[in-house]
């Protein structure tokens, strides 16, 4: 009974922490701009993908790119590629959310069958790192370990610029209030851009470890767009301190219903979380109201 | 506004000086005498039905007219084409029907539901799980209406709480509600049918002109009522909503309760569509009902067509669906055929936010339009 608290807390604390990198990216874009990206799980999908091809594909003759040197390049490639999607089509259409949520809809179903016209729909199974530890006695494969570290790293890095620097502070200031950023002198644009790419580089370093974890997929971009609704939305639209928790609340649920009624349970319970927190708690744990301008 | 976005603008405004205005004379010089002779046949639609289904010119009624004549003489045309059009234009009659069933609710209200497929689904499994469990199998007259009192009761247990959230909230629920419903599926696979669904349902008929014509009767019951709804007071009212909630309820009105009636509506249109499509190809699975991408091609259909409108989604349904099923296939694989056609629909909503078929309704509307 020990054992196997201890190997749900751990292998829980495991996929939570992909989760949390999921769900920030998701609610900064959504705290600056008012923006629903629903190209986020597009974006995480892409992420494996391209760290699948950069891994794999040789550059010159037979000389294949050092991994340590293919993993930041795959997580900048998606910041790119997230903050193209808002400079070559959000910025024109924000400010309509309707047609803004389903142009984003629309790009990533696009993407998925551009994934799909590429790779073929069989799963593509890989690891970022190599090999299995034991921690009090759970198995743990390096790449689940080392996702977990790099997203709490992440986390404390983006926790450190929002809070101690000038940039960082200018995007608190703009998810508070746009206008109120902008007497202040506060850029905009560059808040924008920067969002997006912090957004984009979060969502390519969670891709990267959930596809190490369970196979990449032209389909994986679904599950992880729903998560991260459901995490940002119990959290609080905008919260990035209720994600993280957010996202520990449901991790753990996900790794109990498994672990306790079977894999083809998975999302149930979260999913009911979801609505008993919508009805009671509208505006999720740490959020504010949405306010349409 | 940055600099590109102002110069975008310049040039679209180049556009619409210099080169739409003389085209559009040009067209207005060729339009407007067949306008001319349409009209005495507008004025009398006008005078009996104009009250009921909005007003119309001469040459929206030819346009209407022509429409009407084309689907209803399609065996006649359709096998002159290579492929198989009889059934993509009966699949796209029942795609017209999700794609109004959507607007009625999202379009006109504003309040933008992903979980629509879910409402067809709940009709489309009533149908599988009567056909399955009971022996002898009722017949048509008891399993059509309970099913689509299934996809009421499912929307309303949907709608009811949901519907007190507002903007992205209520989209985020419905979104949900689609996963669990698939989720569900999968979970309760014994009851349920798993990921390959019910092939039990009995089919209407695999004559194609029948069962063309069994999905084209309804569709076109469906847009008159919706046409009819859309056009009273309640229509007024759920536009207003959309603009502006808070007045509608200053004005006395209470917008739940719109909603609602918009929801319930949505939902008996979903379930005619579902249990035409469960009895279209007999089997009901997660892929051909539930999964999110079904709702997200309803809204794609309405969206293309123009929301808000009962002609824009049909005309949206059937230009999707031809374009999926018949026209792009001549050219491209499979998913290059998505990503074209999902190309194609990034651009309308970004060019013609209103919409394609509402443009076209408007343009050939104004033809002749000031001619006093």
């Amino acid at each position: 009974m020990l054992d196997s608290l201890l190997s749900i807390l751990i292998t829980g604390a495991m996929i939570s922490a992909l989760y949390a990198l999921i769900a920030i990216g998701f609610t900064m874009i959504f705290g600056v701009g008012g923006v629903l990206n629903l190209a986020h799980g597009a974006l995480i999908m892409a992420g494996a993908y391209v760290f699948v091809i950069l891994n794999r594909d040789v550059i010159w003759e037979s000389v294949a790119l050092p991994r340590l040197l293919v993993f930041p390049l795959a997580v900048g490639v998606i910041g790119l590629a997230s903050y193209g999607l808002y400079a070559g089509l959000v910025r024109y259409i924000e400010d309509d959310p309707v047609i803004t949520f389903l142009a984003t809809v629309v790009v990533a179903t696009m993407t998925t069958e551009i994934a799909l016209g590429i790779f073929g729909d069989q799963p593509y199974a890989y690891t970022v790192v190599r090999g299995q530890a034991s921690i009090a006695g759970t198995s743990v494969s390096y790449n689940d370990l080392a996702g977990f570290v790099l997203s709490w790293i992440a986390i404390g890095l983006l926790w450190y610029y929002i809070t101690q620097t000038d940039g960082g502070r200018s995007i608190l200031a703009a998810s508070m209030s746009e206008r109120g950023a902008q007497l202040t002198g506060v850029d905009l644009h560059s808040v924008r851009t920067r969002t997006w790419l912090i957004a984009g580089g979060l969502a390519g370093l969670a891709g990267i470890f959930l596809g190490g974890d369970q196979a990449a997929t032209p389909l994986m971009w679904l599950n992880p767009l729903a998560l991260a609704f459901i995490i940002v939305v119990i959290g609080g639209i905008g919260s990035i301190k209720g994600s993280i928790i957010a996202a520990y609340l449901i991790g753990y649920t996900e790794t109990l219903t498994v672990s306790m009624l079977g894999q083809s349970f998975r999302g149930i319970l979260s999913l009911v979380i979801l609505l008993v927190v919508l009805f009671l708690l509208p505006q999720g744990l740490y959020g504010r109201e949405y306010v349409h301008e | 506004m940055s600099e590109r976005v102002r110069r975008i603008g310049r040039l679209r405004s180049t556009v619409r000086q210099t080169i739409l205005p003389p085209s559009r004379r040009a067209a207005a010089r060729v339009l407007s005498p067949i306008d001319r002779v349409l009209q005495p046949g507008a004025n009398l639609f006008n005078r009996f039905l104009g009250s009921y289904v909005g007003e119309v010119t001469g040459l929206q009624l030819g346009l209407l007219v022509a429409a009407l004549v084309a689907l209803a003489t399609v065996p006649m045309w359709a096998p002159l084409f290579v492929g198989n059009y009889m059934r993509t234009l009966a699949v796209a009659c029942i795609w017209s029907i999700f794609a109004m069933g959507w607007d009625i609710q999202s379009g006109y209200t504003g309040y933008i539901s992903f979980g629509h497929s879910a409402l067809s689904a709940a009709a489309g499994y009533t149908t599988a799980l009567l056909a399955v469990n009971l022996s002898p199998v009722p017949s048509f007259w008891v399993t059509i209406p309970v099913s689509i009192l299934a996809a009421l009761v499912l929307g309303l247990l949907i709608g009811l709480p949901s519907l007190r959230l507002s903007g992205p909230y209520f989209s985020l629920v419905t979104f949900v509600a689609v996963l669990l419903f698939y989720r569900l599926t999968i979970g309760f696979s014994e009851t349920l049918g798993g990921e390959n669904g019910f092939q039990a349902v009995e089919v209407f008929t695999w004559d194609f002109t029948e069962r063309y014509y069994l999905m084209l009767v309804p569709m076109l019951l469906v847009a008159a009522a919706l046409t009819v709804v859309a056009r009273s007071n309640v229509g007024t009212v759920l536009v207003a909503i959309r603009e502006n909630e808070r007045a509608v309820s200053a004005a006395g009105l209470d917008p739940t309760k719109f909603k609602l009636w918009s929801f319930a509506l949505s939902s008996i249109t979903m379930g005619i569509g579902g249990v035409l499509l469960a009895h279209f190809g007999g089997n009901v699975d997660p892929t051909t009902f539930v999964v999110v991408d079904r709702s997200i091609e309803m809204i794609a259909m309405a969206v293309i067509g123009g929301m808000s409108s009962v002609l824009g989604p049909i005309g949206g349904a059937f230009l999707f669906v031809l374009l999926r099923d018949e026209i792009l296939r001549l050219w491209f694989g499979h998913s290059t055929r998505w990503v074209m056609l999902w190309l194609l629909v990034l651009l309308v909503l970004v060019f013609a936010r209103n919409g394609l078929f509402r443009w076209i309704w408007h343009a050939v509307g104004a033809v002749g339009g000031d001619r006093e």
